[in-house]
């Protein structure tokens, strides 16, 4: 059998792995467009001039020759013809396959602000060519400005604060990474980059680029007024699953590619994992997604249940938090809302009925694995009479005394 | 697979598999030796108390499909093919902690000292007899046995 898989970040690697690990025999192809494997969370150590090129790639040198996988690598998948079970790339290639994997991933998205998408020094902070081009961008330039002060804004803030660069950072909420943190966590990370150097304007939104002689962007206004100098732009306001290339090709999409809980698409022999299924933009939902669709490409019957995605852990600074589902409860939602700090922690629990809606745990981290458990399982803590901020796995231990694993007594 | 199994109802609480375990990560340490005030201290196994269970020890499992390794964004932790352990390589390691957040068990942790890095059971590979908390502990509650999972 012959699996081709398209796209060489968390969802494939993950899938080439689990094939290979299960049937070393499997003939596998991977295509990329990009000419090096790279974990794109790494990016700002890339820009920061903290790890080169091969320091952000996330597999073994050997990875490919070692488990006998084709790359082809710097290839663009343009089409596919679902009857003839082929795939056409950029130069022309026809490529066969019994079972095919898009795991094509998501790309940045520009808004369309007048004088934005036409400046020559915009970019995005998505891949490791971006990354490069920004790096040579740093060389010269003296003010940065990043539009949205999401994780991947604040990435690329904290390499071009490493840079020397003075750095502006434009968000349209009211607080930096307003979809992991609370305004009181948030403000603790503003506080550590503005101790850096940068700039915050938030509640503010870029509403046109002046764009001089040579196409750079060099002023950007806001709709306050306000206007910032900018050497070099980079846009960080989103992503938007990348499938362009299944146009025509009768796979059914609505903004990401649609799969069952199988991760098959609508096309037999043809599944999808990763961002550009728009289930879950994060790393380990991506490698599990990846996992469990190539456990089914060998026939296997696996379903992806464990879907649960609001979730993340943010480190700036040395400052380490934990964020897991729903941290901003509206009113109408009647949660109650417990707190807890100290001089070096921030602890929030929401909790309705018994039932852990979301935490945050800024500062110490260390053991709070258990939370997304909880939360994602809706296990019912009011029995357990104790304060909430105390509780750990510990309160749930079971164990199966022959295997030896920890299981969850709820 | 080798794992550390626990009789939970012969743990007395003693922590003498944390000192162990800190020891056995401070190069050149012993029981006698060991610097457990040092801010580099840090155990890889804990033993909690409920006052109605008793101690309950918590080890890495190295589970058959770690959640560690699948949030792993730099290629820092694997699950070793041979023996079955979860390693760690912390040249690799970005510190973004979506290991601790993943851990179902909260075995995982930051290290204290710089948050640079994971602090997580690496089943003393290195040490010609094995995990360094099982020979330390004085009532046998934890063993190495041979598992298949």
């Amino acid at each position: 059998m012959k699996i081709v898989i398209i796209g060489v970040s968390a969802a494939g690697i993950s899938a080439a792995k689990a094939i290979k690990a299960s049937e070393p025999d499997t003939e596998v192809v991977i295509i990329s467009k990009e000419d090096s494997v790279h974990s794109r969370c790494m990016l700002h150590k890339f820009l920061g001039h903290e790890r080169d090129a091969k320091g952000i790639n996330f597999i073994a040198d050997d990875f490919f020759a070692s488990k006998g996988i084709t790359w082809l690598s710097n290839t663009t998948v343009i089409s596919l013809d679902t009857q003839k079970k082929t795939v056409k790339t950029h130069d022309n290639q026809d490529i066969s396959y019994d079972k095919l994997l898009i795991a094509t991933g998501a790309a940045y998205f520009i808004p369309p602000i007048p004088g934005l998408r036409e400046s020559k020094n915009v970019y995005g902070f998505r891949d490791l060519k971006d990354a490069q081009l920004l790096d040579s961008e740093c060389d010269t330039a003296k003010n940065a400005v990043v539009i949205g002060a999401g994780l991947v804004g604040m990435d690329a803030a904290v390499a071009m604060l490493t840079r020397g660069l003075k750095v502006t950072v434009i968000e349209m909420t009211a607080a930096v990474m307003s979809l992991q943190l609370d305004q009181k966590s948030a403000q603790t990370y503003q506080q550590l980059f503005e101790e850096q150097g940068a700039k915050f304007i938030l509640n503010d939104k870029v509403v046109s680029v002046d764009v001089d002689e040579v196409g750079r962007g060099k002023t950007i206004h806001l709709a306050s007024g306000k206007a910032v100098p900018a050497d070099v732009i980079v846009i960080a306001a989103g992503v938007r699953p990348a499938f362009n290339f299944t146009e025509g090709s009768g796979i059914a999409t609505n903004h990401a590619i649609l799969v069952g809980d199988d991760l098959k698409t609508n096309i037999d022999d043809i599944y999808a994992a990763g961002d550009v299924t728009g289930m879950a933009g994060i790393w380990p939902n991506a490698m599990k997604q990846g996992r469990i669709a190539a456990i089914n490409m060998l026939g296997e019957k696996l379903l992806y249940e464990d879907r649960f995605a609001l979730k993340n852990t943010v480190n700036f600074y040395g400052l380490t938090t934990l964020s897991l589902g729903n941290i901003n409860p509206e009113p109408e939602e009647s949660c109650e809302i417990l707190m807890r700090e100290d001089r070096h922690n921030y602890q929030k629990v929401v909790i309705k009925n018994g039932v852990v809606q979301g935490v945050i745990i800024q500062g110490n981290i260390a053991g709070t694995g258990f939370w997304q458990y909880l939360i994602k399982n809706k296990i019912d803590i009011s029995g357990k009479n104790k304060d909430v901020f105390s509780l750990g796995y510990a309160d749930f231990y079971d164990l199966d005394q022959v295997t030896g694993d920890y299981r969850y007594a709820v | 697979m080798k794992r550390i199994i626990i009789d939970r109802e012969k743990c007395d609480g003693c922590l003498n598999c944390n000192i162990a375990c800190i020891s056995a990560h401070e190069a050149g340490s012993n029981f006698y030796t060991v610097n457990l005030q040092s801010p580099a201290a840090e155990t890889r196994n804990f033993i909690k108390f409920d006052a109605h269970k008793g101690y309950l020890p918590i080890f890495c499992r190295h589970c058959d499909e770690p959640e560690c390794v699948l949030s792993c964004m730099s290629g820092a932790l694997e699950k070793d093919p041979l023996t079955g352990h979860v390693q760690y390589d912390e040249s690799k390691c970005a510190a973004c902690y979506m290991c601790v957040m993943n851990c179902p068990y909260g075995v995982l942790k930051p290290d204290k000292q710089t948050r640079t890095k994971v602090i997580k059971c690496d089943f003393c590979d290195d040490k010609p007899d094995g995990p360094s908390c099982v020979k330390a502990c004085p009532k046998k509650a934890i063993a190495v046995k041979e598992v298949s999972l």
